[in-house]
Formats: C-alpha cells, structure tokens, sequence
C-alpha cells in the first residue's frame, strides 16, 4: 500500500515539477497523460487493497517525516504571507499570521511527540482518492487542448502553462493526501496546499478581476486555514492525540472537544463555499474552465466537504450535529433560490454546485447511516456530472464565445455531440434513475424527522428542476439534413464521453458500488440490495427496474425521434403568417418579423443583489448558533 | 408475482380510467354550463382522432419528449401500483414533466415558449408541497411506502387534514384547471394556442394528452391514499374531491403565475408546515 500512496500523493507532485521545468508541450503532454493513466491505475489498485491500516512514514532522506511536514507548514504559511503583502491584503496577512503564532504554539508547547501514523485510509477516502485520480485527471487531460486555444485567444508572448500545469497537478497529489491523511497535523498541511493551489488558479489568467478574485479565496481560505488551527487545538487539548481515527472512535467528548469540531466544519464551509462563503467560488468563475471543472468537481470544494463528513462521527448527536444539518439545508436552499436568477452558464452551475455541497454537509450533519451514505454517493455522482457540465460549458465556449444561456439556444443545430452530452449531464443532475437524483431521495428520506431541514430541502429540490430543466430545453432544435458533422479534437472528446458514460453506467451500478463500498462502513446498513433494488424500512428505490423501464422507454423513444425526416416539418405558430426560416412572421409594415423569447429569470423573486446580503446574514447567524450550540 | 399484476393492471387500468374521468369531466362540466355536453366517450374519440392523423413537428426532440412523457407517467402509474416508495414515484413523475417543458422550450414558437417557462412555475409551486405531504405520510406510517398505507387502522385524512387541502392546491396544478391553468392556456381570449401544448400535434398530442391521463390517475391515488381504511369512503373521498376541482375550475378565472406562487407558497405551505409540526409534536 504504501507503493500505492507514493504513487497517488508523490507522483502528481514530481509531474508537476516536470511540467514546470520542461517547457515542451510535447513533453508536457505525455506528462499529463501518463500521469493520468497512472493515477487511474494507482486508484482501482487501492480498491482491492486493506486501506484501513495505519501507515507510518518514518523519515524522508534522514529527516523524519512530521517534521518535514511541520516546516513545509510555515513555509507554505510564508508563502502565503507573502501574497498577502504582494496583494496588500490585510486580510490575508492577520489570517496567515494568527495561523503562524497558533501553529508554532500549538507544535512547539502542546504537542508531546507521539508517533501518530501518517495515513490511513477507509471506504470514504477511496472513494475521494477515486473521484480526485480518475476525474482529476480527465479534467487535466480536457486542459492540454482548451489551454493551447485559450493562449491563443489571449495572444500570449510566453506561454503560461508550465505553471498552470504545474498547480493543476499538484492540487490532485495535495488532494489524495487531504483525504488519506490520519494525522492531523498532516491533513492540515494539505488542506493548505489546495488553498495556495486554488489562488494561483483562480489568479491565472492575471486580469485585474482574476487577481481581485483570487485575492478573495485566499483570505476566506485563511479564515478557514485558522478555524482549522483553532478547532485542532481544542479538540487535541480534550483528546490528546493526533490520530483522526483515535479522535474519531472516542465519538464526542465533552463541550470543548465538540467545539473543535465545530470550527473544523467552519474550515469545511469555507472550503465548500457555503453561504456566507460562496462568493470566492463564484468569482472563481473567471478562472479558465478546467480550474472550475477541477475546483467544482474533484477537488477544493470537495477537500471542504470531506473534512465535515470525516468528522462526522465525532459530533454524532450533539447540538453541532444538527447545527451543521440546519446550516447545510440553508446553502441548499439559499443558492438554488440564487441560481434560478442566473442566466450565465458558468454562475448556474457554480450556484449548483454550492447548493449541492450544501445538501452534502446536510447529510452529514442527518448523521444517520442512511444521510452519510447519502452524502458519499452525492460527493460520488456530483462530482462526475458536475465536471461533465464545466467541461460541456468550456467547449461550448470556446466554440460560440459566449457562457451565457440565453446564446445556447438551439445548440443542437450547430453542435449536435457537444449539446446532446450537455442535455446528458444535465439530465444526469436533475432525473431519477441517475445517481445524484438517488442522492437528494436518500438525503430527503434522511430529513424527514426533522422538521428545519426537510422544508428547506422540499423548497430547494423544487427550485433545482426549474434552472436545470430550462437549460436543457433551450439546448434542443432542429439540425439541418446537410449540416456538417462536428469535429471535435480527441482529448476534448475523450474526457467528456468517459464521463458521460461514468454518469449513466455508474447510476446503474449503484446498488453495487454501495454493497461493495458504502455497506461496509456501518454495523446496521441502512439498506438491503435485491435485485438492483436498495430497499430499507423507510423506503426503497428500484435502481435497476427503473433503469430497464425508463431506459428501454429513452431508447425508443430516441428511435422515433430518429425517424423525423419521415414525419412532415412545419414551422412554429406565431399567430400569424410563417414567413421564410423558422420564428419569423409577417409584422407591421408587411415586413419580417423575429421574435424573440427569453427565460424567466424571475427577477423580481430571486435577484442575485437583493438576496445576497439577506442569505449571507442569516447564514451568519446560524453559523453562530451551530458554533455556539456546540458550547 | 402479485407486483407484477398490479403494474399490469396499472399499466392498462391508467389510461382507461384517466380517459373516462376526463369524459366525465366534460360532461359535468357541460351541465354546469347549461350545456348537453360530449359522450362520456368523448376523451377516447379525440385521442384516436388525433392518432390517425398525419406526423407533424417542428422538430424531432418533440417526439422524443413526447414519448419519454409518456413512458415517465406510465411508470410512475406502475410504481404506484407496486406499492412503492412514495418520493421515487413522483420524482418519476417529473421525469416526465420536465421532459414536456424541454419538447415545448425545443420549438422556437413564442407561445411554446412562455407555456414552458409558465409550467416550470407550476412545478416550482407544486413540488415542495407534494414533498411535505410525503412527509406527512411518513410521519404518520413510519415509511415513504405506499404498502405501509395500507396497513394503518385509521385514515390519513384523519391526521393529515391541512395537508389534504394542500394536496387540493397541488392536484389542482397538476391537473392544469383554473386557476392555475395558465400553462396551458395563453392567447387573448381564445383556447387555441395551448400554451406548452402549442407545437404538439397529432399522434404526438395523443401520447401527451394519454400521459396526462395517466397523471390524473396517479394523483386521484394520491388522493385515495387519505381514506385507505375502507373503499366506500374513499370513492366517496375521491368524488368530492373531483367535483369540488370541477367546480373550482368552472368557477375562478385564470390567474397569473405570480398569484399562484405567493398563494401556494404561503397558503399551501402554511398550512403543510402546520400540520406537519402537529405530526412532529404527536
């Protein structure tokens, strides 16, 4: 096994030095795809190793190992301050220096030195270890061809990708250890490399607003970095050790212990840009589309997830516990409500995918066998189909110039792959038998005993279906007989069909990946598995039936539709005359006519400006009480 | 086995029952307005009309929706014969809904169009109180199965009054009558233009309109489930609750998605929320 971390944690580092240092795209190219390749490998390879022992690592060439952590701790801290100064951020300066004094306090006078194990894994973090190895990858792979578009697009003297490549890589070798990691002190030090990874993303295009956008994740992944220290600190004053696992079995151990907890959710949240958190992932918008697809999808906002979820235990039943429920319901609700506003597609999906992490972190905080394992078949699906859609939008961009909505309409005419595996992804989000829908029954049925949540939930799922169900709709038109086919470049087409295929086919292996992965966790599963059917006392969801039903029903359905050319074609209805091409009528001055229809975006209900100060105060409030609760 | 026979049964029970309720429908609707009125039959005749007449579209993603409404409503039917879990049911139903938004946003025809986005308001209003009734139903059986209904000794209406009402709101939605049927209803002062129906036409309006039999079957069982402890209440629950939407229908005018979602929302949900925290507290 311990080959096997090498592989996943070292390996994307030293790939990433080698994208740095060469600066040949064909080396970087073959350095990407071997990574990739490698990484997929290394990951299916964990799935049959016995994860769950602990792993020491003892020194690295003579130096022992927790110390070399605890000095790439400060330097990364320097790293860091040094920004803030660059950027003259104040923020960032107070928040990394509170980090520096804690941290040197806590290592130098509370830790007694104690051989704590550096890693060890269970079910949830193969499963992460997965998701970062496998989509990760895909997504760098979909950025060798969008990068060398998007340079051309800027007109670039030197070309920038050594470095992009260099963070995009290294976010995933960071992210495996963050969800491996047993130490605490070790999980920390990753936790902070994904921040430096996602400002140096965000920040890559170094327009002012990419710079100003930059600078805000980072002072909010500051705050987030010192709720870490802090809440470390707590819970090692009460518990006395290091080891997560250690922590973890001892459940909740008294107010000053679960307030720890408390604040490492509150470095969670900002990680998962819950609300009042969610701006930095929205301006991260700016950054180009394989970052977003990275951060959205298989890494930063999903490291914010994991750290809630893997502590979940350790705040089983307390107050905290329903706190975290009560404050991860809202973000769901909350940025559905702020999504229905949006019509650029980009924000959509970065508003979706907040409200997500939010039903996640709800999930975690249900707290029951049946909400956890909800939680980690979202975190699963999510992240496939969101990806998918941030890679679909970058694609579309780049073929139209345009992220927003309203310009994709009838896409299908132009660009009838790159709009069917849209229309795929999105219905992959929204529709049952596909897994992320599975997830929000499996987190509704969680909800239901408790009375907060499940209206939250109820408004927010309903909420959901109106932004994604709209989007699909405006993707479809008419396709000319003679329309030229769609040319697509390999490593865009690669990336996007593999995980269009994940998303249906993994749906469908559902009932298996859960009896394989997820049953094992718990002492009483909360469902049985018969015939592809998850059954449990509360309810039962036939993955299988439903698949064949629903499914044979599409194929058909696809096979009628393929016979158009025999049916007759008519133009739409305009209550009038049809003049020439399609929605054109006979107006006044018996000239031609377009019209036009656009989305209800229901301004006057769910404007973005209007909302965000009302959302982010209340989510204020309940992050006090859920922090304060846990007192 | 016994699962089995009932999706049969479901399956071929659905449209027949939808098609003669929408008869009846009709007629009583007719009488109200001093009217003779179609034979009961009437439903049937249209759809096999529109069925034999020629294949036209504004493009081929209608007929694929057309088809997946369909399919979608049919299962939920099945699903809900097979006594299954009440939240997977209706999220296949909307399957099917979103499906016909999608048909409807695909032709670029401006009343297409405004039916698509005025029926995805309708779904925003309908969702979360069909939700909080399920919830209302496991508060009470312990369980989002339908098989758990059946086994309670007294009725749900009995603990679940205010969310019947409710439910009212939301059937009335779903069955786009008046008040809220401005989906399918859009044009100066005449019904011709049909909304998120416009570009449907011929075989394909027959497979929406069987779908929405379909979907009226399947709320009328959402209704029946109040009164599971003895049939003749129920059928005498189910044609109260009929007429009086007939007679809401024949009597309000349309109103606009704006009015509908503050009265759902607030009315609707008050009154789902209230009852809820009495199942809570109980």
């Amino acid at each position: 096994m311990s080959n096997l971390l090498f592989l996943l944690i070292l390996l994307p580092a030293v790939a990433a030095a080698v994208c740095y240092f060469v600066r040949s795209s064909a080396v970087r190219t073959l350095t990407v795809l071997a990574t990739g390749a490698v990484l997929t490998a290394a990951s299916l390879a964990l799935l049959g190793q016995e994860t769950s022992v602990p792993l020491t690592v003892g020194s690295v060439l003579g130096i022992p190992s927790d110390f070399l952590i605890a000095v790439l701790d400060f330097a990364l801290l320097g790293v860091i301050f040094m920004y803030g100064v660059k950027h003259k951020s104040l923020l960032i300066q107070g928040f990394t220096l509170a980090q520096a004094v804690l941290l040197a306090w806590f290592e130098l006078f509370m830790v007694k030195s104690a051989e704590v194990p550096a890693f060890a894994g269970d079910q949830i973090s193969v499963i992460m270890v997965l998701v970062v190895s496998i989509i990760g990858s895909l997504i760098c792979i979909f950025a060798i061809p969008y990068m060398k578009e998007h340079e051309e697009h800027l007109h670039l003297k030197k070309s920038r990708q050594p470095q992009f490549f260099f963070f995009m890589l290294l976010f995933l070798g960071a992210m495996n250890g963050l969800v491996l990691a047993n130490n605490i002190l070790w999980l920390y030090f990753f936790f902070e490399v994904t921040t430096l990874c996602s400002f140096m993303l965000i920040g890559h295009d170094r327009t002012e607003i990419a710079i100003k956008n930059s600078v805000r994740a980072l002072w909010m992944n500051s705050l987030g970095g010192l709720a870490f220290v802090v809440g470390m600190m707590l819970v090692y004053s009460k518990v006395g050790t290091l080891d997560i696992s250690a922590i973890l079995a001892g459940g909740p151990q008294g107010a000053l212990m679960v307030t720890g907890v408390g604040f490492l959710c509150l470095a969670g949240f900002t990680k998962a840009a819950q609300v009042p958190f969610q701006s930095w992932l929205l301006g991260a918008m700016v950054a180009p589309t394989p970052v977003s697809a990275l951060l959205h999808s298989s890494t930063m906002v999903k490291a914010g997830v994991y750290v809630v979820l893997r502590f979940a235990p350790a705040f089983e039943g307390t107050l905290l516990s329903d706190g975290v429920a009560v404050c991860g319901a809202f973000t769901f609700l909350a940025c559905a409500a702020l999504c229905i506003g949006q019509s650029n597609g980009k924000k959509i999906l970065a508003y979706s995918t907040v409200s997500n992490l939010g039903l996640i972190i709800c999930c975690a905080g249900l707290n029951t066998p049946l909400a956890i394992t909800a939680a980690v078949l979202l975190i699963l699906f999510h992240a496939i189909s969101k990806s998918l859609l941030f890679l679909c939008v970058g694609a579309i961009e780049q073929a139209i110039g345009s992220r927003d909505i309203e310009d994709m309409r009838g896409l299908y005419a132009k660009f009838p792959r790159t709009a069917t595996i849209t229309i795929i992804g999105i219905l992959t989000m929204l529709l049952p038998p596909f897994g992320v829908l599975m997830g929000k029954w499996m987190a509704l049925e969680a909800a239901a005993a408790n009375i907060y949540v499940i209206i939250m939930l109820a408004m927010g799922s309903a909420l959901t279906m109106v932004y994604w169900a709209r989007w699909g709709g405006l993707l479809m038109a008419t396709r000319e007989a003679e329309a030229p086919r769609e040319k697509q470049a390999g490593l865009i087409s690669l990336p996007l069909m593999t995980l269009c295929l994940g998303a249906v086919v993994l749906s469908l292996a559902s009932p298996w990946v859960y009896n394989s992965m997820l049953a094992p966790m718990f002492n009483a599963p909360p469902f049985a598995v018969s015939f592809g059917s998850l059954d449990a006392a509360t309810g039962s969801f036939a993955v299988v039936p439903l698949f064949l039903a629903l499914g044979l029903g599409a194929i058909y359905a696809v096979k009628a539709a393929s016979g158009f050319r025999k049916v007759k074609i008519v133009a739409p209805y305009v209550s009038g005359s049809n003049v020439g091409e399609d929605g054109t009528y006979i107006g006044p001055m018996n000239g031609p006519v377009p019209f036009a229809a656009g989305n209800m975006y229901l301004g006057e209900i769910f404007a973005e400006g209007r909302l965000t100060p009302i959302f982010n105060a209340l989510a204020v409030a309940l992050i006090v009480l859920m922090l304060g609760g846990a007192l | 086995m016994d699962t089995l026979i009932l999706v049969i049964i479901g399956l071929v029970a659905g449209p027949v029952i939808g098609g003669l309720v929408a008869g009846l429908d009709r007629r009583v609707t007719a009488w109200f307005q001093s009217r003779q009125g179609p034979p009961i039959m009437q439903a049937f005749y249209d759809v096999a009309k529109l069925l034999g007449k020629e294949k036209m579209v504004v493009n081929q993603w209608q007929i694929l929706c057309a088809w997946v409404y369909l399919i979608a409503a049919a299962v939920s039917v099945a699903l809900f014969f097979a006594q299954g879990d009440l939240l997977v049911i209706f999220f296949v139903q909307a399957v099917g809904a979103v499906f016909l938004v999608m048909g409807a946003m695909s032709a670029k025809s401006p009343y297409s169009q405004v039916g698509a986005q005025r029926e995805l308001m309708q779904i925003l209003a309908y969702e979360p109180v069909l939700i909080l009734v399920f919830v209302g139903i496991y508060l009470v059986t312990g369980s989002f199965s339908i098989s758990s209904v059946w086994e309670l000794e007294q009725p749900l209406l009995a603990k679940m009054p205010l969310l019947y009402l409710a439910l009212g709101y939301a059937l009335t939605i779903k069955l786009r009558k008046s008040p809220f049927d401005f989906s399918t209803s859009h044009h100066g002062h005449q019904e011709l233009v049909k909304g998120v129906l416009t570009e449907y036409s011929g075989p394909y309006l027959a497979l929406v309109e069987i779908a929405h039999w379909y979907e009226t079957v399947l709320v009328l069982g959402l209704c029946a489930l109040f009164w599971s402890t003895n049939v003749f209440w129920m059928a005498a629950l189910l044609i109260g609750t009929y007429a009086l939407e007939i007679l809401v229908d024949n009597t309000m005018a349309r109103m606009t998605w704006r009015w509908m979602l503050k009265r759902v929302w607030l009315l609707g949900m008050g009154m789902s929320v209230v009852n809820l925290i009495w199942l809570y507290a109980g």
